[in-house]
Protein backbone atom coordinates (compact mmCIF):
# COMPACT_ATOMS: atom_id res chain seq x y z
CA UNK A 1 0.00 0.00 0.00
CA UNK A 2 2.96 2.33 -0.30
CA UNK A 3 1.41 4.08 -3.33
CA UNK A 4 -1.01 5.81 -1.03
CA UNK A 5 1.83 8.08 0.00
CA UNK A 6 2.48 9.56 -3.49
CA UNK A 7 -1.28 10.05 -4.03
CA UNK A 8 -1.53 11.80 -0.68
CA UNK A 9 1.51 13.84 -1.74
CA UNK A 10 -0.32 14.79 -4.95
CA UNK A 11 -3.31 16.07 -2.98
CA UNK A 12 -0.99 17.82 -0.58
CA UNK A 13 0.66 19.51 -3.54
CA UNK A 14 -2.69 20.56 -5.01
CA UNK A 15 -3.75 21.90 -1.64
CA UNK A 16 -0.48 23.75 -1.20
CA UNK A 17 -0.72 25.20 -4.70
CA UNK A 18 -4.27 26.39 -4.07
CA UNK A 19 -3.45 28.09 -0.82
CA UNK A 20 0.11 29.24 -1.31
CA UNK A 21 -1.08 32.13 -3.48
CA UNK A 22 1.44 31.44 -6.20
CA UNK A 23 0.62 33.60 -9.19
CA UNK A 24 2.20 33.23 -12.57
CA UNK A 25 1.88 35.75 -15.35
CA UNK A 26 -0.58 34.97 -18.16
CA UNK A 27 2.22 34.63 -20.74
CA UNK A 28 3.76 31.83 -18.69
CA UNK A 29 0.60 29.70 -18.68
CA UNK A 30 1.60 28.14 -21.99
CA UNK A 31 5.07 27.11 -20.79
CA UNK A 32 3.78 25.82 -17.48
CA UNK A 33 1.29 23.64 -19.33
CA UNK A 34 4.04 22.04 -21.39
CA UNK A 35 6.13 21.56 -18.23
CA UNK A 36 3.17 19.81 -16.63
CA UNK A 37 2.84 17.57 -19.66
CA UNK A 38 6.51 16.63 -19.41
CA UNK A 39 6.23 16.04 -15.69
CA UNK A 40 3.18 13.85 -16.18
CA UNK A 41 5.05 11.87 -18.80
CA UNK A 42 7.94 11.36 -16.39
CA UNK A 43 5.63 10.18 -13.63
CA UNK A 44 3.86 7.76 -15.92
CA UNK A 45 7.25 6.57 -17.19
CA UNK A 46 8.25 5.98 -13.60
CA UNK A 47 5.09 3.97 -12.99
CA UNK A 48 5.80 1.93 -16.11
CA UNK A 49 9.37 1.24 -15.15
CA UNK A 50 8.12 0.29 -11.71
CA UNK A 51 5.79 -2.24 -13.20
CA UNK A 52 8.54 -3.47 -15.48
CA UNK A 53 10.76 -3.71 -12.41
CA UNK A 54 13.40 -1.44 -13.92
CA UNK A 55 12.66 1.56 -11.73
CA UNK A 56 15.44 3.90 -10.74
CA UNK A 57 14.48 6.83 -8.57
CA UNK A 58 17.39 9.01 -9.72
CA UNK A 59 16.49 8.55 -13.35
CA UNK A 60 12.84 9.29 -12.67
CA UNK A 61 13.46 12.41 -10.59
CA UNK A 62 16.12 13.76 -12.94
CA UNK A 63 13.82 13.06 -15.88
CA UNK A 64 10.97 14.72 -14.08
CA UNK A 65 12.78 18.00 -13.49
CA UNK A 66 14.92 18.03 -16.62
CA UNK A 67 12.05 17.20 -18.94
CA UNK A 68 9.74 19.75 -17.38
CA UNK A 69 12.33 22.51 -17.41
CA UNK A 70 13.63 21.71 -20.87
CA UNK A 71 10.17 21.45 -22.34
CA UNK A 72 9.20 24.85 -20.95
CA UNK A 73 12.53 26.33 -21.99
CA UNK A 74 12.29 24.90 -25.48
CA UNK A 75 8.78 26.19 -25.94
CA UNK A 76 9.94 29.60 -24.74
CA UNK A 77 12.96 29.56 -27.04
CA UNK A 78 10.75 28.47 -29.90
CA UNK A 79 8.47 31.43 -29.28
CA UNK A 80 11.44 33.78 -29.22
CA UNK A 81 12.89 32.28 -32.40
CA UNK A 82 9.60 32.12 -34.20
CA UNK A 83 9.49 28.32 -34.37
CA UNK A 84 6.53 26.65 -32.77
CA UNK A 85 8.52 24.17 -30.68
CA UNK A 86 5.58 24.15 -28.32
CA UNK A 87 3.63 21.92 -30.65
CA UNK A 88 6.63 19.65 -31.13
CA UNK A 89 6.92 19.22 -27.37
CA UNK A 90 3.18 18.66 -27.03
CA UNK A 91 3.33 16.08 -29.73
CA UNK A 92 6.36 14.23 -28.38
CA UNK A 93 5.21 14.22 -24.79
CA UNK A 94 1.66 13.41 -25.78
CA UNK A 95 2.79 10.41 -27.79
CA UNK A 96 5.06 9.23 -25.00
CA UNK A 97 2.35 9.74 -22.45
CA UNK A 98 -0.11 7.62 -24.31
CA UNK A 99 2.60 5.07 -25.01
CA UNK A 100 3.37 4.84 -21.31
CA UNK A 101 -0.31 4.65 -20.49
CA UNK A 102 -0.89 1.84 -22.94
CA UNK A 103 2.08 -0.08 -21.60
CA UNK A 104 0.82 0.34 -18.05
CA UNK A 105 -2.60 -0.82 -19.17
CA UNK A 106 -1.16 -3.87 -20.92
CA UNK A 107 0.86 -4.72 -17.90
CA UNK A 108 -2.06 -4.37 -15.52
CA UNK A 109 -4.32 -6.49 -17.75
CA UNK A 110 -1.64 -9.16 -17.96
CA UNK A 111 -1.14 -8.99 -14.24
CA UNK A 112 -4.83 -9.39 -13.48
CA UNK A 113 -5.10 -12.24 -15.98
CA UNK A 114 -2.20 -14.16 -14.48
CA UNK A 115 -3.55 -13.58 -10.99
CA UNK A 116 -6.94 -14.95 -12.03
CA UNK A 117 -5.31 -17.95 -13.62
CA UNK A 118 -3.26 -18.57 -10.53
CA UNK A 119 -6.32 -18.11 -8.40
CA UNK A 120 -8.18 -20.66 -10.49
CA UNK A 121 -5.18 -23.02 -10.26
CA UNK A 122 -5.15 -22.53 -6.49
CA UNK A 123 -8.75 -23.49 -6.24
CA UNK A 124 -8.20 -26.50 -8.48
CA UNK A 125 -5.34 -27.69 -6.37
CA UNK A 126 -4.70 -27.45 -2.68
CA UNK A 127 -3.97 -23.88 -1.58
CA UNK A 128 -0.44 -23.50 -0.36
CA UNK A 129 1.24 -20.79 1.60
CA UNK A 130 3.79 -20.35 -1.17
CA UNK A 131 1.26 -19.14 -3.76
CA UNK A 132 -0.18 -16.58 -1.46
CA UNK A 133 3.26 -15.25 -0.67
CA UNK A 134 3.98 -14.93 -4.39
CA UNK A 135 0.73 -13.04 -4.83
CA UNK A 136 1.64 -10.75 -2.00
CA UNK A 137 5.00 -10.02 -3.60
CA UNK A 138 3.38 -9.27 -6.93
CA UNK A 139 0.94 -6.96 -5.37
CA UNK A 140 3.65 -4.94 -3.70
CA UNK B 1 15.42 0.91 1.65
CA UNK B 2 14.69 0.64 -2.04
CA UNK B 3 10.98 0.88 -1.41
CA UNK B 4 11.53 3.98 0.70
CA UNK B 5 13.50 5.56 -2.05
CA UNK B 6 10.86 4.98 -4.67
CA UNK B 7 8.13 6.23 -2.30
CA UNK B 8 10.18 9.31 -1.62
CA UNK B 9 10.91 9.87 -5.29
CA UNK B 10 7.27 9.47 -6.30
CA UNK B 11 6.02 11.61 -3.42
CA UNK B 12 8.46 14.33 -4.32
CA UNK B 13 7.39 14.26 -7.96
CA UNK B 14 3.73 14.14 -6.99
CA UNK B 15 3.93 17.12 -4.62
CA UNK B 16 5.51 19.19 -7.35
CA UNK B 17 2.99 17.85 -9.85
CA UNK B 18 0.15 18.88 -7.54
CA UNK B 19 1.52 22.35 -7.06
CA UNK B 20 2.10 22.76 -10.78
CA UNK B 21 -1.39 21.47 -11.58
CA UNK B 22 -3.21 23.73 -9.18
CA UNK B 23 -1.15 26.77 -10.14
CA UNK B 24 -1.74 26.07 -13.78
CA UNK B 25 -5.45 25.51 -13.15
CA UNK B 26 -5.76 28.84 -11.44
CA UNK B 27 -3.67 30.63 -14.04
CA UNK B 28 -5.66 29.09 -16.88
CA UNK B 29 -8.92 30.09 -15.26
CA UNK B 30 -7.70 33.63 -14.96
CA UNK B 31 -6.30 33.65 -18.46
CA UNK B 32 -9.56 32.43 -19.96
CA UNK B 33 -11.25 35.44 -18.52
CA UNK B 34 -8.76 37.73 -20.23
CA UNK B 35 -10.10 39.17 -23.45
CA UNK B 36 -7.03 38.54 -25.56
CA UNK B 37 -7.25 34.83 -24.79
CA UNK B 38 -10.82 34.60 -26.05
CA UNK B 39 -11.78 33.15 -29.39
CA UNK B 40 -12.73 35.59 -32.13
CA UNK B 41 -16.29 34.15 -32.32
CA UNK B 42 -16.77 34.69 -28.61
CA UNK B 43 -15.38 38.16 -28.88
CA UNK B 44 -17.71 38.96 -31.77
CA UNK B 45 -20.66 37.64 -29.77
CA UNK B 46 -19.56 39.66 -26.78
CA UNK B 47 -19.26 42.80 -28.88
CA UNK B 48 -22.70 42.18 -30.33
CA UNK B 49 -24.20 41.64 -26.90
CA UNK B 50 -22.56 44.71 -25.53
CA UNK B 51 -23.66 46.81 -28.51
CA UNK B 52 -27.23 45.60 -28.06
CA UNK B 53 -27.06 46.33 -24.39
CA UNK B 54 -25.63 49.73 -25.07
CA UNK B 55 -28.32 50.65 -27.55
CA UNK B 56 -30.97 49.43 -25.11
CA UNK B 57 -29.44 51.48 -22.35
CA UNK B 58 -29.21 54.44 -24.71
CA UNK B 59 -32.91 54.25 -25.55
CA UNK B 60 -33.71 53.82 -21.87
CA UNK B 61 -31.64 56.86 -21.12
CA UNK B 62 -33.48 58.84 -23.78
CA UNK B 63 -36.82 57.74 -22.32
CA UNK B 64 -35.74 58.66 -18.85
CA UNK B 65 -34.45 62.05 -19.91
CA UNK B 66 -37.77 62.66 -21.70
CA UNK B 67 -39.57 61.77 -18.51
CA UNK B 68 -37.28 64.02 -16.57
CA UNK B 69 -37.97 66.86 -19.00
CA UNK B 70 -41.72 66.31 -18.71
CA UNK B 71 -41.57 66.16 -14.96
CA UNK B 72 -39.49 69.28 -14.81
CA UNK B 73 -41.91 71.08 -17.09
CA UNK B 74 -44.83 69.91 -15.01
CA UNK B 75 -43.05 71.04 -11.89
CA UNK B 76 -42.34 74.43 -13.42
CA UNK B 77 -45.96 74.73 -14.50
CA UNK B 78 -47.06 73.83 -11.01
CA UNK B 79 -44.71 76.36 -9.51
CA UNK B 80 -45.99 78.98 -11.95
CA UNK B 81 -49.57 78.14 -11.09
CA UNK B 82 -48.71 78.21 -7.41
CA UNK B 83 -46.98 81.55 -7.77
CA UNK B 84 -49.83 83.12 -9.69
CA UNK B 85 -52.30 81.74 -7.17
CA UNK B 86 -50.25 83.21 -4.38
CA UNK B 87 -50.15 86.57 -6.12
CA UNK B 88 -53.88 86.40 -6.66
CA UNK B 89 -54.40 85.53 -3.02
CA UNK B 90 -52.18 88.41 -1.94
CA UNK B 91 -54.17 90.82 -4.11
CA UNK B 92 -57.46 89.55 -2.77
CA UNK B 93 -56.23 89.69 0.80
CA UNK B 94 -54.97 93.21 0.32
CA UNK B 95 -58.30 94.23 -1.21
CA UNK B 96 -60.17 92.42 1.54
CA UNK B 97 -58.02 93.96 4.24
CA UNK B 98 -56.93 90.61 5.65
CA UNK B 99 -53.25 91.30 4.95
CA UNK B 100 -51.19 94.13 6.47
CA UNK B 101 -50.02 96.66 3.89
CA UNK B 102 -47.63 99.55 3.76
CA UNK B 103 -46.88 102.36 1.40
CA UNK B 104 -46.83 106.12 1.07
CA UNK B 105 -49.92 108.02 2.13
CA UNK B 106 -51.52 110.58 4.38
CA UNK B 107 -51.86 110.70 8.12
CA UNK B 108 -54.78 112.70 9.49
CA UNK B 109 -54.66 113.45 13.22
CA UNK B 110 -57.45 114.78 15.40
CA UNK B 111 -56.46 115.98 18.85
CA UNK B 112 -58.45 114.70 21.78
CA UNK B 113 -59.74 118.19 22.43
CA UNK B 114 -61.50 118.38 19.09
CA UNK B 115 -65.17 117.52 19.10
CA UNK B 116 -65.21 115.00 16.31
CA UNK B 117 -68.42 113.16 15.63
CA UNK B 118 -68.67 109.77 14.03
CA UNK B 119 -70.30 111.26 10.95
CA UNK B 120 -67.15 113.40 10.48
CA UNK B 121 -65.15 110.21 10.32
CA UNK B 122 -67.54 108.70 7.79
CA UNK B 123 -67.20 111.78 5.64
CA UNK B 124 -63.45 111.72 6.02
CA UNK B 125 -63.34 108.08 4.95
CA UNK B 126 -65.54 108.84 1.98
CA UNK B 127 -63.35 111.75 0.98
CA UNK B 128 -60.23 109.64 1.30
CA UNK B 129 -61.67 106.83 -0.81
CA UNK B 130 -62.76 109.40 -3.33
CA UNK B 131 -59.27 110.90 -3.40
CA UNK B 132 -57.79 107.59 -4.39
CA UNK B 133 -56.95 105.96 -1.06
CA UNK B 134 -56.12 102.30 -1.45
CA UNK B 135 -56.37 101.28 2.19
CA UNK B 136 -57.55 103.12 5.27
CA UNK B 137 -57.08 102.43 8.97
CA UNK B 138 -58.74 104.43 11.71
CA UNK B 139 -56.92 104.32 15.03
CA UNK B 140 -55.23 101.10 14.08
CA UNK B 141 -58.45 99.47 12.86
CA UNK B 142 -58.42 98.59 9.19
CA UNK B 143 -61.43 99.76 7.23
CA UNK B 144 -62.78 97.38 4.61
CA UNK B 145 -66.01 96.89 2.73
CA UNK B 146 -67.83 95.62 5.83
CA UNK B 147 -66.57 98.26 8.21
CA UNK B 148 -69.00 100.48 10.02
CA UNK B 149 -68.36 103.64 11.98
CA UNK B 150 -70.73 104.41 14.81
CA UNK B 151 -70.81 105.57 18.43
CA UNK B 152 -71.81 104.17 21.76
CA UNK B 153 -72.20 105.35 25.31
CA UNK B 154 -69.30 104.82 27.64
CA UNK B 155 -67.93 106.47 30.79
CA UNK B 156 -70.80 108.94 30.84
CA UNK B 157 -70.11 110.15 27.35
CA UNK B 158 -70.12 109.02 23.75
CA UNK B 159 -67.26 107.24 22.07
CA UNK B 160 -66.73 106.62 18.41
CA UNK B 161 -66.40 103.00 17.35
CA UNK B 162 -65.07 101.42 14.22
CA UNK B 163 -66.23 97.86 13.69
CA UNK B 164 -67.59 98.07 17.21
CA UNK B 165 -64.14 98.84 18.61
CA UNK B 166 -63.56 102.15 20.35
CA UNK B 167 -61.03 104.50 18.81
CA UNK B 168 -58.18 105.97 20.81
CA UNK B 169 -57.12 109.56 21.08
CA UNK B 170 -55.38 111.40 19.55
CA UNK B 171 -57.30 109.91 16.66
CA UNK B 172 -55.07 108.96 13.76
CA UNK B 173 -56.44 108.04 10.37
CA UNK B 174 -53.95 106.48 7.99
CA UNK B 175 -54.63 106.21 4.28
CA UNK B 176 -52.27 104.79 1.71
CA UNK B 177 -52.26 106.15 -1.80
CA UNK B 178 -50.78 109.13 -3.64
CA UNK B 179 -50.17 111.36 -0.63
CA UNK B 180 -50.42 114.59 -2.65
CA UNK B 181 -53.74 113.62 -4.16
CA UNK B 182 -55.06 112.56 -0.79
CA UNK B 183 -54.07 115.84 0.82
CA UNK B 184 -55.48 117.88 -2.06
CA UNK B 185 -58.70 115.89 -1.90
CA UNK B 186 -59.14 117.06 1.67
CA UNK B 187 -57.85 120.62 1.40
CA UNK B 188 -59.59 121.74 -1.73
CA UNK B 189 -61.69 124.92 -1.17
CA UNK B 190 -65.01 124.06 0.42
CA UNK B 191 -63.71 120.59 1.06
CA UNK B 192 -63.39 118.51 4.17
CA UNK B 193 -60.83 120.66 5.99
CA UNK B 194 -62.84 123.83 5.33
CA UNK B 195 -65.98 122.07 6.55
CA UNK B 196 -64.20 121.00 9.73
CA UNK B 197 -62.82 124.47 10.27
CA UNK B 198 -66.38 125.65 10.17
CA UNK B 199 -66.99 123.37 13.17
CA UNK B 200 -63.78 124.59 14.84
CA UNK B 201 -62.03 121.33 14.27
CA UNK B 202 -58.54 121.49 12.82
CA UNK B 203 -57.12 118.14 11.81
CA UNK B 204 -53.42 117.86 11.11
CA UNK B 205 -52.52 116.42 7.72
CA UNK B 206 -49.10 114.87 7.28
CA UNK B 207 -47.75 113.21 4.14
CA UNK B 208 -45.76 110.12 4.96
CA UNK B 209 -43.39 108.05 2.86
CA UNK B 210 -44.21 104.77 4.52
CA UNK B 211 -47.33 104.03 6.46
CA UNK B 212 -48.05 100.64 7.96
CA UNK B 213 -51.66 99.51 8.04
CA UNK B 214 -52.65 96.42 10.00
CA UNK B 215 -54.91 93.65 8.76
CA UNK B 216 -58.50 93.48 9.93
CA UNK B 217 -58.84 91.29 12.95
CA UNK B 218 -61.85 89.20 11.96
CA UNK B 219 -62.28 88.49 8.28
CA UNK B 220 -65.89 88.51 7.05
CA UNK B 221 -67.86 85.28 6.90
CA UNK B 222 -70.53 84.73 4.31
CA UNK B 223 -73.35 82.42 5.34
CA UNK B 224 -76.09 83.35 2.88
CA UNK B 225 -73.96 84.60 0.06
CA UNK B 226 -73.62 82.36 -2.98
CA UNK B 227 -71.81 82.99 -6.20
CA UNK B 228 -74.07 83.93 -9.03
CA UNK B 229 -73.22 81.82 -12.07
CA UNK B 230 -74.45 83.07 -15.41
CA UNK B 231 -76.11 80.19 -17.24
CA UNK B 232 -74.34 79.49 -20.49
CA UNK B 233 -76.51 79.29 -23.55
CA UNK B 234 -74.73 76.60 -25.58
CA UNK B 235 -77.19 76.31 -28.47
CA UNK B 236 -77.71 80.04 -28.81
CA UNK B 237 -81.49 79.69 -28.84
CA UNK B 238 -83.13 81.35 -25.89
CA UNK B 239 -86.28 79.26 -26.23
CA UNK B 240 -84.50 76.03 -25.43
CA UNK B 241 -83.00 77.36 -22.25
CA UNK B 242 -86.40 78.54 -21.16
CA UNK B 243 -87.78 75.06 -21.83
CA UNK B 244 -85.02 73.45 -19.89
CA UNK B 245 -85.59 75.76 -16.98
CA UNK B 246 -89.29 74.94 -17.11
CA UNK B 247 -88.56 71.24 -17.02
Amino acid sequence: MWWFVPIAALFLGIFAGQHAGIQIPAEMVKYLSIAILAALDSVLGGVRSLLEKSFNSTIMLSGFFANALLAALLAYMGDRLGVDLYYAAVFVFGVRLFDNLSKIRHFLINFIRTRKQRHAADWDGAPTGKTSSVLKEDRS
Amino acid sequence: MKRHRKTLAFSCAMVIMGILLSVQFKAQNTAERELYQQRPENLIAMIKNLTDKRSKLGSEMADLSDQLYDRRNAYEDQTLVGKSLEQELAKLEIANGTRPVHGQGLEVTFLSTSMVQYSDLITLTNELWASGAEAIAISGIRVNSNSYIHYRQANGGLEITVNNQPVTWPLKILATGDSNNLEKGLTLPGGYVDMMAYNKIYPTLRQKDDLELPAIKSPPHFYYLKEYVVEENTSGQPGETANQTAQ
